[in-house]
């Protein structure tokens, strides 16, 4: 069983990849517009020009082969630039063959004795070069030099054909220098496009059994091609880490501009028109490329495989691929989309006369075809193959497609390559009727009894419901396709959302006509954490092939569950609201002790006067005694006494009166101190006098 | 000797200068400049150059030093003798199963922890390690290999992608400094694979959630149990700004940044507005400007207080004073510190818990102040501000401050209802002193 398992996951991822690489394919797509706006983008000089001449060839050449007339306002800034490295003594094959290359583009005004000087200059060069660079810098240069048709006739070239083919290695790669063990794609793409270059220089035909030695080579150097799942090619580096790696892009243009390069003057090449179209697929694959160095060694290399649009190459011996691409993948019976397919060139430009068939139309899941050889019309108008879909009566959902080309001139065959099949993935969408919906509770044991409500799917219902852990909820519906068809989507989920957002989802099975699920929640209670309450019920339908794709809240149910057991399973913590977490807190504010209560001021002031009345009282009762001061020593001395002893008592009484008002103890028990003393000795004078006096009354 | 001794004398001063020189080369980092300069980028395509090079160029536009380097070079290394090389880490290498040189996962985490910032994306081929450095910053990816977002509801309209994973959302977290003050207009384009947030962890926000009718699948697989992740749980976007202030940016497509997703027109399904352009280049523009601080990052001065007429800083309050409490806050702009104008920070007359907590008000200028009375309870206290606010950097201070009773000759003196008493007492004194006289000299 678990084998049997094993296989079928295997079997399926493996569905997986294929499917994978056909879509991959079918986002194939030539050469527009957008890589015009990117071009004008990226390229964008500063001043006039650009910082280096090998930038400016970069992007006048992008311009160039994009029909982007932009070359006048540069040449005036460059062109002085470009005849000043031709005449320095000082410049490298480098400086040359950059400066030459961007003359061939700009048409600067440069005398014949200039260039007759630099490529006296670089036979000099190349008589002492022993680097496959020095040689395809001069080589090269010398080739521009006879494109501006001053005679740069090789007069050694079967001697420099033989110093750059000894740098080759057995598999096709070629090295730097002789000193450099380490071989590299990239050069061999260098070192053909020199070999062709020798070859057209050369004053005397060169030796066919060489050239086929260098063709045989090139077939080497295609065994090395590497491969996507999806078909396409391209060539890289065996060692990626090395100083001199310089990524898929450029080596497998690099290789592209010297095999067309060589193709071109040796003759037709055995090399599968597959192969071509596998390296267009790859250089179209990238999209857009985001740098200039990328973008210019994309559109080159296309522009290679293309046509030979360079003037000194008289005809292409490789073959043109032709893409097949579909503008469109996902098509919609509801507005009557065509199916639609443009077969073209790299660049966009019109395929020769040929038909398309499309071969084989199948459904995504199964494996038979819904539709076999339907031939598609041409539209001559718009350059577009197409077919209608709405009279073949193809159902709603996700096929694999399969088309074939066919050239209608067999001369063609040789010239474009097509690939034979191409497979594409397409969507067919549509609306889909939601139908017969029900929704209802009942009891474990009574189904049959249920009382179902009617569900209207086209809008947002307010169904309430209640149910407890004994009952059940059954929800049906049907989905309908266009054409009457039972309709299976990939999403069919039932959720319910309890209010402390605590989800469920349920994926809803088809069964016979009908999807349909019960709600057990006897069975539930443990998954629902014992949360009773009010749950939302949501359903969600929605598939790539649905235009009519919906979330829609059914409405609620009320669930009265048991109380859970200790042991239960708490909830799931929920994510808290993230704007919530970040407010200010609310204020808080101290709450002072409140001061003791008191009485009103008047009540005080009031008893206060009250406290007087006794005093007042003593006096008048005093008066009505009719006290007298008869008493009072008469003699001055015990007078004198009696004066200070009632003055410092009444001292005393003024020394508390102060330490009420603003006296501390310190101060007052030393003013009473002194006050104490002193009314001992005025008071002990002034009451043994008076004891004295009286004593001599009685006596009397 | 004594020549060695000059020679030590004479080469000490330079020794200075040079250790004196080397910060400025480290100085980009700093308190007074928050703002990252030198970021490294780690790709497992170098390709990434050229199919992202518009995020790339507007980095380098706003001044940042990018090092792009391949994920497992061997000469990788975020800290040289003990001083981080870069202040931003990037993260654009989904599929990397182990990093080149001194770098692995415990590497970025110390990086993340000394104060540095962090932009990682995923996709579809996200390996081990990249989920690892997720879930250590509290995002978890969807641990099915091959699930990606599928949205039925808020896709991207396209001709030629049909299975609604280009997800069209423009559900962005309300914060004008996360996301600037320019309102996102068109729906960001997204494609890739979810993610759940830790829900234990509070640091971690979802920037841009998926629509409630999402869910993560394999497309092209029939589904046989429900998913794991579905609807709003999956968050598309996610950052995180750790104690430390450092930021985090979370997201499982990694071609959101990529040139194509930033030029391409977005139209939302059931929406008629067409896009001419998608919200991609301004959203990672902005969220990029958030990740290296050049927004959001506070700082705060000149704390200051003092009892109401005085201005100078008292040793100790009494209880019962009336006091003035004011300080500076200060936001970066990315060139400049700006006065930060909010009308929520508050400040706290704290011990042990909260006593007094109070809103600043604000003269716009960075001032911020307020009075308040001291609490009639005596101890320690502390002045705090504790300002969180969502995108910007936490700020925390806090002054201890003494807070004493009344001295024994502060309480009030002449109470009114002690009239009496007093009355009473001189009365008598009074009638002690006249009867004093009476009884001794009446006859």
């Amino acid at each position: 069983m678990a084998r049997n398992l094993g296989f079928v996951v295997g079997f399926a991822a493996l569905i997986c990849a294929a499917l994978l690489s056909i879509s991959a394919a079918a986002s194939i797509r030539p050469i527009s517009d957008a890589h015009r706006s990117a071009a004008l983008e990226l390229f964008v000089p500063i001043d006039g020009s650009f910082p280096s001449l090998e930038e400016t060839y970069e992007a006048l050449r992008t311009f160039q082969i994009l029909g982007l007339g932009k070359t006048s306002d540069i040449s005036n800034a460059t062109c002085p630039v470009v005849l000043d490295k031709l005449r320095s003594p000082t410049s490298s094959p480098k400086e040359f063959f950059n400066a030459l290359r961007l003359n061939g583009i700009l048409g600067c005004e440069i005398g014949s004795q200039t260039f007759e000087n630099v490529a006296s200059h670089l036979h000099a060069l190349i008589k002492d070069a022993d680097s496959l660079m020095d040689l395809y810098y001069s080589v090269i240069s010398l080739l521009h030099i006879k494109g501006q048709g001053v005679s740069a006739v090789l007069s050694d070239a079967e001697g420099v054909f033989h110093s750059i083919k000894a740098l080759s290695q057995s598999d096709g790669r070629w090295r730097y220098d002789s000193n450099n063990a380490e071989s590299s794609t990239y050069a061999a793409g260098i070192a053909l496009e020199a070999l062709a270059a020798v070859v057209s220089l050369a004053d005397a035909e060169v030796d066919q059994s060489k050239i086929g030695i260098v063709k045989h080579d090139i077939e080497k150097l295609f065994d090395s091609i590497k491969s996507y799942d999806d078909g396409t090619l391209y060539f890289d580096e065996k060692h990626v880490d090395g100083s001199e790696y310089k990524g898929p892009l450029t080596t497998t243009a690099s290789v592209v501009r010297g095999v067309t390069a060589f193709a071109a003057v040796a003759g037709k090449l055995n090399i599968p028109g597959d192969k071509m179209l596998g390296l267009a697929k790859f250089f179209l694959s990238i999209g857009v490329p985001g740098s200039t160095k990328d973008l210019f060694n994309q559109i080159d290399a296309l522009s290679c495989l293309e046509s030979n649009r360079q003037g000194f190459f008289l005809w292409y011996r490789i073959s043109i691929p032709l893409i097949l691409s579909l503008p469109a993948t996902v098509l919609s019976l509801t507005s009557k989309d065509q199916l639609k397919v443009e077969v073209t060139t790299v660049f966009g430009s019109a395929a020769p006369p040929l038909t398309v068939i499309l071969v084989q139309a199948s459904s995504y899941d199964k494996d038979t075809p819904v539709l076999e050889n339907q031939e598609l019309q041409f539209d001559t108008e718009n350059n577009i193959h197409y077919l209608d879909i709405l009279p073949l009566k193809i159902d709603v959902g996700k096929y694999t497609l399969e088309f074939e080309i066919s050239l209608h001139d067999p001369e063609n065959l040789n010239i474009y390559a097509t690939g034979g099949r191409a497979n594409a993935l397409a969507f067919l969408t549509g609306t889909i009727k939601v139908d017969k919906a029900q929704i209802g509770v009942f009891d474990s044991d009574a189904e049959s009894a249920a009382t179902m409500q009617k569900l209207d799917l086209s809008q947002d219902n307010r169904i309430s419901l209640a149910a407890n852990h004994l009952q059940r909820m059954r929800l049906t519906f049907q989905l309908v396709t266009p054409l009457g068809h039972n309709f299976k989507p990939h999403q069919v989920f039932l959720k319910l959302r309890h209010e402390s957002k605590v989800e469920h989802i349920f994926a809803l099975e088809s069964s016979a006509r009908q999807f349909k699920i019960i709600l057990d929640f006897l069975g539930l209670v443990e998954k629902f954490y014992y949360l009773s309450g009010r749950y939302e019920i949501d359903l969600a339908i929605g598939d790539a092939a649905m235009e009519n794709s919906f979330l829609r809240v059914l409405g609620y149910i009320d669930l009265d569950l048991p109380e859970p057991p200790e042991k239960a399973s708490r909830p799931p913590p929920q994510p808290v609201d993230p704007y919530s977490r970040f407010g200010p807190k609310p204020e808080i504010s101290h709450i002072f002790r409140s001061p003791e209560k008191r009485p009103p001021k008047e009540l005080s002031f009031s008893f206060l006067a009250l406290t007087i009345v006794p005093l007042v009282g003593f006096l008048i009762g005093l008066l009505r005694l009719g006290v007298n001061f008869k008493g009072f020593p008469s003699s001055s001395v015990p007078a004198l006494f009696s004066i200070l002893f009632h003055a410092g008592i009444a001292a005393v009484l003024l020394l508390y009166g102060l330490f009420w008002l603003k006296l501390d103890l310190f101060m007052t028990l030393k003013a009473l101190g002194l006050l104490g003393v002193f009314l001992i000795f005025v008071g002990h004078r002034t009451l043994s006098h008076l004891a004295s006096t009286s004593a001599k009354l009685k006596t009397n | 000797m004594a020549k060695l001794a000059l020679l030590f004398l004479f080469a000490l001063p330079l020794l200075l200068s040079l250790t004196s020189l080397l910060p400025l080369h480290c100085n980009a980092f700093s308190v007074d400049r928050p703002t990252d300069r030198r970021l490294l980028v780690l790709v497992d395509d170098l390709a990434i150059r050229s199919s992202h090079s518009r995020f790339f160029s507007s980095l380098q536009a706003r001044g940042y030093d990018l090092d792009l380097r391949h994920a497992d070079d061997p000469g990788l290394a975020l800290r040289r003798y003990g001083q981080y090389l870069y202040d931003g880490l990037i993260l654009f290498s989904p599929s990397v199963q182990r990093f080149g040189g001194s770098l692995d996962l415990a590497a970025v985490l110390d990086f993340v922890d000394a104060g540095h910032d962090l932009i990682l994306a995923a996709d579809s081929s996200t390996s081990d390690l990249i989920r690892e450095i997720a879930t250590e910053c509290g995002v978890d990816f969807d641990e099915d290999p091959a699930a990606m977002v599928i949205d039925h509801t808020s896709y991207a309209v396209s001709e030629t992608e049909g299975d609604h994973t280009l997800i069209a959302s423009d559900d962005f977290i309300k914060s004008d400094v996360i996301l600037g003050d320019k309102k996102i207009e068109a729906p960001v384009l997204f494609r890739g694979i979810g993610h759940s947030l830790n829900t234990a962890n509070s640091l971690v926000l979802k920037v841009l959630p998926a629509s409630p009718a999402a869910y993560s699948a394999n497309p092209l697989m029939k589904l046989s149990s429900p998913p794991s992740l579905t609807g709003s749980a999956i968050s598309l976007v996610s950052i995180v700004q750790a104690r430390n202030n450092a930021r985090i940016l979370i997201t499982g497509s990694l071609d959101m940044f990529s040139n194509r997703f930033l030029k391409s027109g977005v139209q939302k399904a059931g929406r008629s507005i067409k896009h001419e352009k998608s919200g991609n280049e301004q959203f990672v523009t902005e969220i990029s400007k958030w990740v290296f601080h050049e927004r959001g990052h506070l700082k705060a001065v000149n704390v200051h207080h003092h009892k109401v007429g005085e201005t100078n800083e008292p040793s100790m309050y009494r209880i019962n004073d009336d006091l003035e409490y004011s300080v500076e806050i200060y936001e970066w702009s990315g060139s400049s510190w700006e006065p930060y104008v909010a009308d929520d920070v508050q400040v706290q007359f704290y011990m042990m818990s909260p006593y007094v907590l109070k809103t600043l008000a604000t003269d716009h200028k960075g001032l911020y102040s307020t009075s308040f009375k001291v609490p009639d309870v005596y101890g320690v206290f502390q002045f705090k501000v504790e300002h969180q606010k969502l995108g910007y950097t936490s700020l925390s201070l806090s002054k201890q401050i003494p807070v004493r009773p009344f001295r024994h000759n502060e309480y009030e003196r002449f109470i009114t209802t002690a009239f009496p008493y007093y009355g009473a007492s001189f009365s008598t004194m009074v009638a002690f002193f006249i009867f004093s006289i009476v009884y001794l000299y009446n006859k």
